[in-house]
């Protein structure tokens, strides 16, 4: 076969193998172009209460730099991110350990441990809403069992945050723990050898040896569990809906309700289009920093 | 404000539409005409709705229709409904709606189709559409055109506990001063229970608060302006957050009627102001049964002006299928259909079907359910259907009241901050347009 013809086989599989996988690209671009697209779109327009559409040009994302509701949701949002996370990532690195060196945990014991992700966020949230119920929920009773104060949990605008990434941390540190445990499974043998030859103690292994090398894992459930955290919604609406008062009105419950219960949804999509800013400016640091830890 | 007061409907159907009049060719109805169709029913689970769609068997078997249900907790339901409304979407036939909540915006919005001519000239001959409340009928009616039919009526009642006041020598309380004093005697002559409960959690505490506003005489509006920081506004705030502070249970902030159902029903309330509708929930397990007494919500200066609110049964502006849908509609908002559903407590919008004698009959198998219907009675000929201010952003309205009784059961501002910053956001609201 000459070269010419060759070239023309090449050619000819290369554009069939274009137009068979084409199909496949262009529903995948449109259905992640399409909603972005449409929702930067919507961030240009203004509704009215009746629904009466009209173009806004910046206006929205104007009324944000003026809108205590918008600032007081952010602050929100990265007080209940940074606690949960904190929260998340000490735990899932605890009970990662936990399970690492508890070779034998009997298997049901070890699916107990990681059950609470399992579960949908709703259903969490309406058995910690029972459970946390100041006047008939359990845990209000077993404080008083041991003589100590009720709480108001989910009812208090000082502890609802707190409280909120309780529930959240119990949910999602398992998860965390999953992703530790791969690391910690994945880390060579032979340096531990030569750190227990060297005499290291078991803390001074786990700061020098072991927190060093899992740090690119940690970072990796950091990122995950940021995007997750700084979209925080289901939990929040089914125990408090943004309340009491405003004490735990993220940025996503705030935009969510803007569009859907007060039909602003051009001011919505603004708010959400800022959220997803937020989002990737936090994966972009943590990827960095991935890339800083890296060993 | 008695804008929206609702007339003696139930026995004297004085303001009856004209657009609702005798039907004009009702005898020869065909219910199988639109057989083989499927209509689509967007509704909130509810008692009303889960009341309705135990027979929904019966509404296919009558037309040879099949009825999609699509069924929502309330708030999402009115999320799924601005998602298909805003895409022109014909996905939904027909959906449930509060007229007194959305009724001005869904109607500004155009999402309501027109159900005066059906209502006039597509009826069977039992349909008796005079017969439906003819308030509720008016409250559904926005510029000249009916866009929904009532399925129920309901608005928030006074459940009190006659054990406990018998023991602490209390007697039924017949104004809102005597819910304060019953409640600071219960405080201390039974500290087991919360001398009072009622909504607390922002967005529904209109429901509850309305009725409070309105008996000791204020408004939401006056001249154009938000009215909460009127004397009588201040009253009404102070004294709602007062009640709930002082006598509430803890987290009361967070409660809406799921929470205070399951407080009063498990004995660690003795009074509580919430839905009519509760009723059946309240009595689950019969052991409120023989211990309730339900009355209106006591009288303020102004006497009572009780909440009086119902679902509606709206068909899609965007239908291709309005004749079907309306089929369905008509079907569910009949005589028949209606009195089913109302010996399963939903109270029916019909005044004959609130005389029928089976009716009768299972109202009076209970004393609660005497007091119940007697209760309605008054909500039916004295109620007012403003929860919250009568403006097409209603729904954000409620918001801000909730806020400011929110921000007096929490402590975190004055009285008159707390009414300044919602008048404030409120004019806002009351100036767009």
């Amino acid at each position: 076969m000459s070269d010419s013809a060759a070239t023309l086989t090449q050619d000819r599989q290369k554009l069939e193998m274009a137009a068979l996988s084409a199909p496949a690209v262009i529903f995948t671009v449109a259905m992640i172009a399409f909603p972005v697209v449409y929702t930067i779109w919507l961030g240009f327009q203004t509704f009215s209460s009746t629904g009466k559409q009209s173009f806004a040009g910046l206006a929205n994302y104007s009324k944000l730099i003026s809108d205590y509701e918008f600032w007081h949701g952010l602050w929100i949002t990265i007080a209940l991110f940074v606690l949960s996370l904190v929260l998340q990532l000490v735990f899932g690195v605890w009970l990662a350990l936990v399970l690492f060196h508890a070779k034998r945990l009997p298997g049901i014991v070890r699916s107990l441990f990681i059950s609470p992700f399992m579960m949908p966020p709703v259903v969490a949230g309406m058995m910690w809403l029972v459970i946390l119920d100041p006047s008939l929920g359990a845990a209000n009773y077993v404080l008083q069992s041991f003589g100590l104060p009720s709480s108001d949990w989910l009812a208090s605008p000082s502890l609802v945050i707190p409280t909120v990434a309780l529930i959240d941390s119990w949910q999602w540190t398992p998860y965390v723990a999953l992703i530790v445990l791969g690391g910690l499974q994945s880390l060579p043998p032979s340096v531990y050898e030569a750190a227990q030859i060297d005499g290291a103690s078991p803390f001074k292994t786990f700061q020098r040896i072991t927190l060093p090398l899992l740090l690119p894992t940690i970072v990796t459930a950091a990122i995950l569990r940021s995007v997750d955290l700084l979209r925080f919604f289901d939990i929040i609406y089914i125990t408090t809906q943004g309340g009491p008062g405003n004490a735990s009105n993220t940025l996503n419950i705030y935009g969510f309700r803007v569009g859907f219960e007060f039909f602003n949804i051009g001011y919505a999509s603004a708010l959400m289009l800022t959220l997803t800013a937020i989002v990737f400016g936090a994966v972009l640091a943590f990827n960095r920093l991935r890339g800083a830890v890296a060993w | 404000m008695k804008a929206r007061m609702l007339a003696t409907h139930l026995s004297l159907p004085v303001l009856a539409i004209a657009a609702v009049g005798a039907p004009s060719h009702a005898a020869d109805y065909d219910w199988m005409k639109f057989k083989g169709k499927t209509v689509t029913f967007l509704a909130n689970n509810n008692p009303v709705a889960q009341a309705l769609l135990t027979y929904k068997v019966d509404f296919e078997k009558l037309t040879g229709m099949t009825l999609k249900v699509d069924g929502y907790q309330e708030q999402q339901m009115r999320q799924r409904l601005v998602t298909v409304m805003n895409a022109n979407s014909d996905e939904v036939d027909v959906f449930m709606t509060l007229p007194s909540r959305e009724g001005e915006q869904f109607a500004a919005a155009g999402w309501y189709a027109d159900l005066t001519t059906m209502a006039k000239n597509d009826v069977a001959k039992d349909y008796d559409p005079a017969g439906l409340s003819q308030a509720l009928l008016k409250a559904a009616t926005f510029n000249g055109k009916l866009t929904s039919m009532p399925m129920n009526l309901e608005g928030p009642i006074f459940y009190y506990r006659t054990d406990i006041f018998k023991n602490c020598g209390l007697e039924a309380p017949k104004t809102i001063k005597d819910v304060e004093a019953a409640a600071e005697k219960i405080k201390t002559c039974d500290s087991a229970v919360t001398p009072f409960v009622s909504r607390g959690l922002k967005p529904a505490v209109a429901y509850t608060f309305s009725n409070m506003l309105h008996n000791v005489g204020g408004t939401y509006i006056a001249n154009g302006k938000s009215n909460l920081c009127s004397a009588k506004g201040k009253e009404a705030l102070e004294t709602y957050s007062r009640l709930l502070r002082d006598f509430g249970p803890p987290g009361v902030v967070n409660y809406s009627f799921q929470q205070i159902s399951a407080l009063y029903r498990s004995g660690r309330a003795a009074m509580a102001f919430e839905s009519s509708n509760e009723l059946r929930t309240v009595m689950d397990g019969g052991a409120r049964l023989k211990d309730t007494g339900l009355l209106p919500f006591p009288a303020g200066e102004a006497g009572q002006v009780p909440t009086t609110i119902g679902w509606g049964m709206a068909v899609s502006s965007h239908s291709k299928q309005p004749d079907a849908a309306w089929y369905f509609v008509q079907w569910a908002t009949s005589p028949e259909v209606q009195k089913k559903m109302a010996l399963q407590g939903i109270a029916p919008p019909r005044p004959s079907v609130a005389k029928d004698p089976e009716y009768r009959k299972w109202i009076d198998e209970e004393p609660v359910r005497k007091e119940w219907q007697a209760a309605l009675d008054v909500l039916a000929t004295k109620g007012s259907s403003e929860v919250g201010y009568p403006i097409v952003a209603n729904p954000e309205s409620r918001e801000f009241i909730g806020q400011a009784v929110q921000d007096l059961i929490l402590k975190q501002k004055p009285i008159d901050q707390a009414c300044a910053d919602a008048d404030k956001a409120l004019d806002a609201l009351i100036a767009q347009k």
